[in-house]
């Protein structure tokens, strides 16, 4: 310790968070501020096109929980609910599936791996475009199949029923081949060690995956069940491309009707109460899946 | 056949002539007041030094030809201003663009175009600059419009835009098939059940194999016309509740269902619905389709094989039908140079000769007066022989309901009619939360 002045530790501390600043202010003008403004929005009634607002206390949140913004809340969370559930299923289990077939069968299979995984880098709005046409009713190939197959023609994106599972059939096709290379690189890092005790046993194929892999697996699917959740609830452009929310609100998902208030009726003062409502249930989701998964993931290598 | 165009050239001059009633308003109102304006300094008006300017429209790559033609005729017809013409996209991009531009204060383009239905959403929060006193600083002839126009293009007595590119809502059917079968479209709402079921023609097992019609279920203006003609006020004279629950309008709900239930009409929804019944009709699986007039010329470049015929809508008493298409305006955020630069691009674009330029190349109305009287309106009639069916109801075609709030009846309303002919869901049941819904909103 000096005579007098700052210790030499806390003076490396307070270094150390100097170099900090710079990404703290663009972190509290970027993240922050947004979230602070929203907030002070949700309590106004402004309109996007006026420069002027007022204050109107909780008239907005009001009627988003007890007013008629209720009913599509609800029909919101339902339809986002159910895209994530789709998109958890395909990510997670079908890039299992993937990863465990291009794992056993590896020799000359880098070339499918990474057919397979192609799609991710093809832009959302792109392929949300050639799905359209893929998925078109009298000119779509999809349907083209169908009818030769000695089916009738479906009119994919017009229907309730078929809407939502033509915008999982995009996603899947995205999203599959990033699962499976996560799912991989897991599987090549279990230790061999383990299987062959396991084959010394005698164990089965199914009992290795039942009692090695799955369990080694588990931070991997804690992490893409996090990351893919999150990013499913926030889908809005293939829905923005393919449905624009129809038909009959069967695929008005969550951060679509925040736009559609916005951009659609100019009402910022219900998009932003409906974006924190959205910011809180995110996180206590995702807090909640965390504090849940603690004992349950296995971190052993 | 030249005497049967004469007289529908002397009508039309006839119409022409009957200054007040043309484009009379949506309700028995009071003519359009014009706001008091002082006299003005035209000098404030004038572009005084060289400037490039930027036009957003949304006319498609189809037009591209025809926007190039008319923008490189204006740029060389003076040398003060330079236009720059932006495809944005849709209607409905272009509005989300502005907007965006507008709340950021930056990035705005001189002149743009703007769907119908915004104009009182764009008026009421002063987005747009008002034109009153460019039009009398240059002594532009407005009132060669016709009122139902400057109706549909003004808000609260100030002229925020003026009519651009203008339609309505229209009947398309198969000449040829009409002919064949010997039927007439019916002039009365009352009679399309009977039509429909003239034209419609089933398959063995039950299904529909050539639709009677097929309306359009992505856009509630469509459905606006049936209704307003059985005597439904979408919104109250109030301004802040609607008489959807009302009878005439369940009535109208029913019995547009009907004939979707019967087979006899498609409801075309989804973002490929437009496609969908344009291809359907193209290969003669629709007896009609019910569409936007600017549409013709696409529907008669696509319908090879027979001929293309146009329709009034059936209606009752009444045959109002509304304005459809786009108006032009001037951001008030710009600079006062870029507005006059502006106001003098777009006063040429609305004149009587560039006007007919654009009605010619697309499926557009002429929007001027003056033309009518012309051997211009007359040759337009002659090349476009269908568009007798517009011009004989000039008169009924009223401008666009306006209130700030819109934008969320329609959703709502485009919504719960989706569900009731798509979904099967009751309208006795749904109309009334629908009315609740619609009103909760005009009341806000």
């Amino acid at each position: 310790m000096t005579k007098k002045g700052i210790k030499p530790r806390t003076l490396d501390h307070l270094q150390d968070f100097g170099c900090t600043i710079p990404a703290l202010i663009l972190i509290l003008m970027f993240t922050y501020f947004p979230i602070l403004k929203l907030i002070q929005i949700s309590f106004t009634n402004w309109n996007l096109l006026n420069d002027h607002y007022d204050y109107v206390g909780l008239k907005n949140w009001k009627w988003l929980f007890t007013g008629s913004g209720r009913k599509y809340l609800v029909n919101s969370l339902k339809v986002t609910f159910l895209y994530s559930a789709g998109e958890l299923t395909i990510t997670l289990f079908g890039g299992l599936v993937l990863a465990l077939i291009f794992n056993t069968m590896h020799k000359g299979f880098s070339a499918l791996r990474a057919i397979v995984f192609m799609p991710k880098y093809v832009a959302m709005s792109s392929a949300a475009v050639i799905f359209l046409w893929i998925l078109n009713t009298d000119n779509g190939v999809l349907n083209y199949f169908i009818t030769r197959l000695g089916g009738r023609r479906v009119d994919w994106l017009g229907q309730s029923s078929t809407a939502m599972i033509s915008i999982l059939m995009l996603t899947g096709w995205r999203a599959i081949g990033y699962g499976m290379i996560v799912y991989l690189a897991a599987i090549r890092s279990i230790p061999k060690d383990y299987y062959e005790a396991a084959d010394l046993d005698g164990a089965s194929y199914w009992t290795k995956l039942r009692g090695i892999t799955l369990p080694m697996l588990s931070p991997t699917t804690l992490f893409l069940f996090v990351t893919t959740f999150i990013s499913s609830m926030k889908v809005f452009q293939s829905v923005d491309v393919m449905t624009g929310g129809g038909p009959n609100r069967s695929t008005e998902v969550f951060v679509y009707q925040i736009y559609s208030y916005a951009m659609e009726d100019f009402r910022m003062d219900r998009a932003s109460v409906m974006a924190l409502a959205f910011f809180i249930l995110l996180l206590v989701i995702t807090a909640s899946t965390m504090k849940l998964s603690n004992g349950r993931v296995n971190y052993d290598t | 056949m030249k005497k049967r165009g004469e007289r529908v050239f002397c009508a039309l001059l006839v119409v022409s002539l009957c200054v007040s009633g043309m484009f009379a308003g949506g309700t028995k109102e009071a003519p359009v007041k014009q706001q008091e304006i002082p006299k003005v300094d035209a000098s404030k008006y004038e572009v005084t030094k060289p400037i490039e300017i930027t036009w957003w429209h949304a006319l498609e790559n189809q037009y591209s030809d025809l926007v190039d033609e008319i923008v490189n005729d204006f740029n060389n017809s003076q040398d003060k201003i330079k236009v720059k013409a932006e495809y944005i996209g849709n209607y409905a991009t272009v509005n989300e663009t502005l907007v965006a531009a507008q709340v950021a204060g930056t990035g705005l383009p001189a002149l743009v175009v703007a769907n119908t239905p915004y104009v009182a959403q764009y008026g009421a929060s002063g987005l747009c600059e008002d034109l009153n006193p460019y039009i009398q600083a240059t002594g532009f002839d407005i009132n060669d419009f016709g009122e139902g126009m400057i109706k549909a293009s003004a808000y609260e007595g100030k002229q925020v835009s003026l009519p651009f590119l203008i339609s309505t809502q229209i009947m398309y059917y198969n000449k040829d098939m009409a002919k064949a079968k010997g039927i007439e479209i019916p002039t009365k709402f009352k009679d399309m059940n009977e039509f429909l079921s003239k034209v419609t023609e089933f398959n063995a097992d039950g299904s529909t194999k050539v639709w009677g019609t097929i309306v359009p279920g992505w856009d509630q203006w469509y459905f606006e016309t049936f209704f307003l003609n059985n005597g439904v006020n979408i919104i109250n004279p109030d301004g802040i509740s609607t008489d959807f629950g009302g009878k005439a309008s369940i009535e109208t709900t029913k019995e547009i269902g009907d004939w979707i239930k019967k087979g006899y009409a498609y409801f075309a929804v989804g973002k490929d619905g437009s496609s969908i019944m344009r291809q359907t009709f193209i290969d003669q699986k629709a007896f009609s389709v019910i569409h936007t007039s600017s549409l013709y010329n696409t529907y008669v470049n696509l319908c090879k094989n027979f001929e293309v015929g146009m329709a009034w809508l059936p209606a009752t008493d009444t045959k109002k039908q509304e304005i459809g298409g786009c108006v032009l305006l001037i951001p008030a955020k710009n600079d006062q140079q870029t507005k006059n630069a502006a106001w003098q691009f777009l006063s040429y674009l609305c004149s009587k000769e560039v006007n007919m330029k654009w009605a010619e190349g697309t499926g557009y109305m002429p929007t001027r007066k003056s033309v009518l009287e012309t051997q211009e309106g007359k040759d337009f009639l002659a090349k476009k022989p269908a568009f007798k069916a517009i011009f004989d109801n000039l008169d009924n075609i009223y401008p666009r309901i306006q209130n700030k709030n819109w934008n969320q009846l329609a959703k709502i309303w485009m919504n719960y009619l989706s569900e009731f002919y798509n979904n099967g869901k009751d309208i006795d049941t749904g109309i009334p939360q629908m009315t609740e819904e619609i009103n909760e909103v005009l009341e806000d």
